[in-house]
């Protein structure tokens, strides 16, 4: 016998399958040309060290930045003493200067916060201030950088236009350095998430709600496809679980993890906070054909996910993501 | 180190000018507007300065600035954030709030109608139909109070509401008219309704995803000035939590907003200068704070 459907029931489900015919109009991203890599390296704290440990993430991957212009994304959301909301100055600086000396013709820091407006407040907050010289020279607010109209190549969002930052448009590589958090509306916020940072709100507002109302899923996967020279540096020395990305509780773990492919980069990540990546609506969306986020397909180096993965905390909506032993 | 709460009347401190209106308008694009630090003109930051050349009698430049607003207006009556997006926005209430003398009469009559015909969409009843038809419930008063969205077609937050009010509560003792007055009291109800729980506001709901929300300093002191005149115990709440806010902390932006949000309620120590070491990195940041010198000296721009 099948179960009778209530109006709303038909309803939503019209509009399921509506959505569904829609999406065969987007292009969803090629299947990698070779295997993408990630390694996870060991980083056990803020200190020195993690400068080593910046050189080693571009030898690994053998980064050719010679002449390119890079610009660093990192995670500025709110500051709270004691807590780990940020990416961790020590690490942006300690890309900043292996960038450098790998050759980039310029390395800028560029963040575009969503929540508050003070972003340089919240740097200064954050210690960005005090541990990189001369911040302010080589920071862009992304929140109220110049910008250009841009039209994305994919439509998961139904965005038709963006109005996006030339400080990113004009990168010869960006490089996104999220912090390892769980989020209490997808489920994991890592390289792909970060992007929404470089959204100005100086035109969409704070928080960039229109985003949300567009779809925080198909925004990540638009916003991914919009960017083609990307590498992810995720800071896992001490991530956040539970109520993330803000109200979570410090996780320290110890890693680094990164790579050219920010979705295999992400579903590494995943795995290692016991997350199911296949379960995350923006990887799913992003990845279309599931071959940038299987685990069979990404060669991984340095420490392998087993040696250094632990559950994140996951707050009751998103306990459902949690992947199988 | 957190100092501790001042009382109204304490001893006035050294005035403090971090940036002067010569270098203000040292600052001034080309084409009339000002960037928000450096690059190309944006009207927020442009609306501000003006604000603050003119509270300073220095009507050249404003008129320049004022002519690169006039210049980007939009046909549907709102401004853009900066020339080339091809969106209105809640930056059309910064421009409101400069005045028919100022912006024209015409123009500034079509910012007032792009404001009362704006609302959060929440408050939309294609929405909350939508919502009904789902299942979804919302949160009482979510919905039942109209503020303003930074950009159409998104929901209402607190800080453009704020900015709405401001524009409106001018234009309604300029020239009284219930449909604005309604959309004010409407807009102050959504304020009240998102106070969070310590004092204060946080930019949206005081209880997303049902936990509890924390206040900024900068969307407490707007959200107080958007208040002035009322009396409820959120407000009594948000000047205490103002108060500490403004002995702690050390963002220009906040201080600014601050300042305003308490000297409109009574509460700003009598000769307040903001404390020294506080960074002014923006032109938003400097000419705010000229305004807001201004307006404790009597040449009060969002009032007058």
């Amino acid at each position: 016998m099948h179960p009778k459907l209530t109006r709303r029931q038909w309803i939503a489900g019209s509009a399921g399958a509506t959505l569904l015919a829609g999406c065969n109009a987007n292009r969803p991203p090629a299947a990698p040309a070779a295997p993408p890599q990630v390694s996870i390296l060991r980083a056990p704290a803020y200190d020195q060290s993690v400068y080593q440990t910046m050189r080693r993430v571009l030898a690994t991957h053998r980064l050719d930045v010679r002449g390119l212009t890079v610009v660093l994304k990192p995670n500025l959301v709110e500051f709270e003493p004691g807590s780990s909301i940020n990416t961790h100055p020590l690490l942006v600086h300690a890309a900043y200067e292996a960038f450098l000396a790998a050759g980039a013709a310029s390395v800028r820091i560029a963040e575009g916060p969503g929540h508050r407006r003070i972003t340089l407040d919240l740097a200064e907050a954050a210690g960005f201030f005090r541990i990189v010289p001369k911040f302010e020279d080589v920071f862009v607010d992304l929140n109220v950088d110049d910008v250009t109209r841009v039209r994305p190549r994919t439509q998961f969002s139904g965005l038709q236009k963006w109005y996006l930052p030339n400080t990113i448009l004009g990168a010869g590589l960006l490089v996104s350095m999220p912090k390892m958090k769980t989020h209490h509306l997808v489920g994991a916020t890592l390289s792909m998430k970060n992007l929404f940072g470089t959204v100005p709100g100086a035109i969409y507002g704070w928080p960039k709600n229109a985003l949300h109302w567009a779809g925080i899923a198909e925004c990540i996967a638009d916003l991914h496809a919009i960017y083609p020279r990307k590498f992810a540096i995720v800071d896992g020395i001490v991530g956040m679980d539970g109520n993330g990305p803000i109200q979570g509780d410090a996780k320290p773990l110890g890693i680094v993890v990164a790579g050219s492919d920010p979705l295999a980069v992400d579903a590494t990540c995943c795995r290692v906070m016991r997350i199911d990546p296949f379960r995350v609506g923006y990887l799913r969306l992003a990845a279309a054909d599931l071959t940038h986020i299987a685990d069979q397909s990404i060669v991984q180096t340095g420490e392998t996910i087993a040696s250094v993965a632990t559950p994140f905390a996951l707050v009751p909506g998103f306990r459902n993501l949690r992947l199988a032993p | 180190m957190k100092a501790g709460v001042p009382e109204v009347g304490a001893a006035p401190r050294q005035p403090c000018h971090p940036m002067s209106i010569e270098a203000l308008i040292g600052r001034q694009n080309r084409d009339g507007g000002w960037p928000y630090s450096r690059g190309g003109s944006w009207t927020e930051p442009t609306v501000y300065a003006v604000m603050a050349l003119l509270s300073a009698g220095q009507t050249a430049s404003a008129r320049r600035g004022l002519a690169f607003l006039g210049s980007i207006a939009r046909s549907d009556g709102g401004w853009p954030p900066c020339p080339g997006v091809e969106m209105s926005t809640w930056v059309t209430a910064m421009v409101a709030l400069l005045g028919p003398n100022q912006i024209g009469a015409a123009l500034h009559e079509r910012a007032i109608r792009w404001l009362l015909d704006t609302a959060g969409e929440e408050s939309s009843s294609v929405f909350r139909f939508r919502e009904w038809l789902l299942g979804n419930t919302m949160p009482a008063g979510d919905a039942k109070f109209p503020g303003w969205p930074w950009i159409p077609s998104n929901a209402g937050w607190a800080a453009p509401t704020s900015i709405a009010i401001l524009a409106l509560d001018k234009e309604d003792r300029r020239q009284p008219s219930p449909r604005v007055r309604n959309r004010v009291n409407a807009g102050r109800q959504f304020l009240l309704d998102r106070a969070c729980d310590g004092g204060g506001w946080n930019y949206g709901s005081a209880h997303p995803l049902g936990y509890s929300s924390l206040a900024y300093p900068e969307t407490t002191g707007l959200a107080l000035a958007a208040l002035h005149g009322v009396r409820a115990p959120q407000v009594d709440r948000a000047l205490v939590a103002a108060q500490r806010f403004l002995a702690e902390c050390r963002s220009a932006d906040a201080l600014n907003w601050l300042r305003f949000g308490l000297r409109v309620h009574g509460k700003l120590p009598a000769g307040y200068c903001t404390p020294s070491g506080v960074e002014f990195r923006t032109i938003p940041e400097t000419s705010l704070d000229l305004v807001m010198t201004a307006a404790e000296q009597g040449r009060d721009f969002f009032w007058a």
